[in-house]
């Protein structure tokens, strides 16, 4: 029998792991003891666009924004998603009526949540049954093809939280500093960083080499599961598995970079999606963003350490993984 | 006691320098003993020359023929050298954000390169000509590549993260001896190759070409048909693919030491 839920994802997502996850953050859910990742099983995943207007943007000017966001995902060669426009509705967002709904929504309860995304999952199998994200209308909006001043992006946002209604979670891959009681995003590489960019910016337009490992990592393509590979190995400090330490392994010939984390006890971490080739590892505290933006508050993550690189270099090979990496990690 | 081919082949021959004090004395040999006698003398002389002799006295017994004939084999295979190399730096990078006023945000800084080297190299060539000889031969390597990690954007330590990887070259080349054949022969060559490194593990091949010029001189014990001699060469190899951090090509200077033997 199909036991439904549904579950939130705002700019905090949930990631509860007793295994380890490839690429960065999936999204899970836990079913007896082992987790299992959301992912849609049926395509195209159909969506229709709210008839609302918001924050300044009308509709149809959402749609076409919706639509080019949506595109973005489905063009990477490596996944195998597709998604299909619907139609226009005069449902909202979050009603659990069997359709998937994009659309503005005011919350001006929620004044740091730009939008945010939720489901209706099988929760024995992980399947996603249904996705609604709403992009908060309290907040001033733009489509202007450069940005606008003072307005967020629409298309950045809708992209943002598209990457979610595939079952993404959030990327550590960014710098925030602390500012006015919230965070301020310095630099991001990775479009499903917790933290948007200010207002007036379209940077969050394009994927980088991080959500395109995720996406395809959740959806392989045959190609993916031939050219890419993975690599693989523990997080330790005295001896003791840490969980949450974020590592990213960059590729020394092509300067991507792609994130992942230690998601069990053991301090186990597995990274998929890279090109071949050789690899720097570099391992930090998750410090750049709240920690419920990326973990279940339940779990102890250890950020007590200090960021350090790893002193081998890690050939990632085509077609498979490099395993067994030891990482040690010394206190702040 | 030589070889009966060895054996024919100082026979007939008469080497240029062959002082007459040394003709005298194979003669004088040839005339006074045995047959028995004069092939156990020959064989000795001519092992001595062969396993080492440089002595006087045994370059004046040697007796051979001069340059390489056309079709003449020489293989040769000793000690290699390769330059270490700077490669590419390369930062990681960080989109900034506009509103905070920032382009980009380097991460933190890599600079590779590739440790100098010494590994094997055979060589088997056929002389077309006196002076001319075409070569294909295998190098064999296994440099480090070393990785300076550092500039980090949280303070991470500095590290120079290592790994290792095996080379393989396979060559082609022309040879060209300069000047009149003898003992002591220069040679330049130039030639391409196909470039083939394993990572560590056999977890990835990566191949590219290779296009090199050089200097050498080979030193021969004699100038016999048969003959060991010591062959030293230096000069640039041309490299595009393989293990690289850019789409440019690289330049990397080499040496080589062998061992040859030419028959």
């Amino acid at each position: 029998m199909t036991r439904l839920l549904t579950l939130l994802v705002t700019l905090t997502c949930v990631a509860v792991s007793s295994e380890p996850a490839a690429a960065y953050l999936k999204l899970g859910t836990r079913v007896d003891t082992r987790t299992v990742t959301l992912r849609w099983e049926d395509f195209p995943v159909r969506y229709f666009v709210s008839n609302i207007a918001g924050g300044g943007v009308s509709a149809i000017e959402l749609r076409d924004a919706v639509n080019r966001a949506f595109t973005t995902w489905t063009s990477v060669e490596t996944a195998t998603i597709t998604a299909e426009f619907a139609g226009m509705t005069a449902a909202r967002p979050n009603d659990e009526d069997g359709m998937t709904v994009i659309g503005f929504a005011e919350r001006r309860d929620q004044d740091r949540t730009l939008g945010a995304t939720s489901f209706l999952i099988d929760t024995l199998t992980g399947e996603i049954v249904e996705a609604e994200i709403f992009l908060n209308s309290a907040f001033a909006w733009s489509v202007a093809p450069n940005g606008q001043a003072d307005r967020f992006d629409v298309e950045s946002i809708a992209l943002h939280e598209i990457g979610h209604l595939f079952g993404l979670g959030h990327s550590a891959l960014g710098e925030t500093e602390l500012r006015n009681g919230g965070r301020r995003v310095l630099a991001a590489e990775a479009v499903m960083f917790p933290v948007a960019f200010s207002a007036g910016t379209i940077q969050g337009r394009t994927l980088r080499a991080d959500d395109i490992a995720g996406i395809s990592d959740t959806y392989p393509s045959a190609s993916y599961r031939r050219d890419r590979g993975s690599l693989s190995g523990r997080v330790t400090r005295n001896a003791q598995g840490v969980l949450g330490a974020h590592v990213v392994a960059f590729n020394l010939q092509t300067g991507k970079l792609v994130g992942g984390f230690s998601l069990n006890e053991d301090g186990r971490f597995v990274i998929g999606g890279l090109e071949p080739g050789p690899h720097a590892l570099r391992v930090e505290p998750l410090d750049d963003g709240d920690v419920e933006s990326f973990f279940d508050l339940t779990l102890n993550i250890d950020a007590d350490f200090r960021a350090k690189f790893h002193d081998r270099i890690i050939v990632v090979p085509r077609g498979g993984g490099t395993d067994n990496v030891e990482i040690t990690v010394e206190p702040k | 006691m030589r070889p009966l081919s060895t054996l024919a082949t100082v026979q007939h021959g008469l080497p240029a320098d062959l002082s007459a004090e040394a003709l005298a004395e194979v003669e004088a040999l040839a005339k006074a003993g045995s047959t028995l006698f004069k092939t156990s003398v020959l064989g000795i002389l001519v092992a001595t020359l062969l396993f080492g002799g440089t002595s006087d006295a045994v370059a004046q017994v040697y007796v051979g023929s001069g340059g390489p004939r056309r079709g003449a084999v020489e293989i040769s295979g000793g000690g290699m050298w390769n330059a270490g190399q700077d490669l590419a730096s390369r930062d990681a990078v960080l989109t900034g954000n506009p509103g905070a006023g920032l382009g980009t945000v380097d991460l933190f800084r890599s600079e590779p390169s590739l440790d100098p080297v010494i590994g094997a190299q055979a060589l088997v060539g056929v002389y077309v000509t006196r002076a001319l000889a075409i070569e294909g031969g295998v190098q064999f390597s296994r440099p480090t590549l070393s990785v300076r990690l550092g500039d980090d954007f949280e303070d991470a330590p500095d590290v120079t993260a290592t790994t290792d990887i095996t080379q393989y070259l396979f060559t082609g080349s022309v040879l060209y001896h300069i000047g009149r054949p003898g003992r002591v022969a220069p040679f330049m060559a130039a030639g391409a190759g196909h470039l083939r490194d394993v990572h560590f593990g056999n977890e990835l091949v990566e191949t590219g070409t290779e296009y090199h010029g050089k200097l050498g001189v080979k030193i021969w014990t004699g100038e016999g048909r048969r003959r060991f001699g010591i062959r030293a060469e230096g000069g640039l190899s041309v490299r595009n693919g393989g293990f690289n951090f850019d789409e440019d090509r690289r330049v990397v200077p080499t040496a080589a030491v062998s061992l040859a033997y030419l028959f």
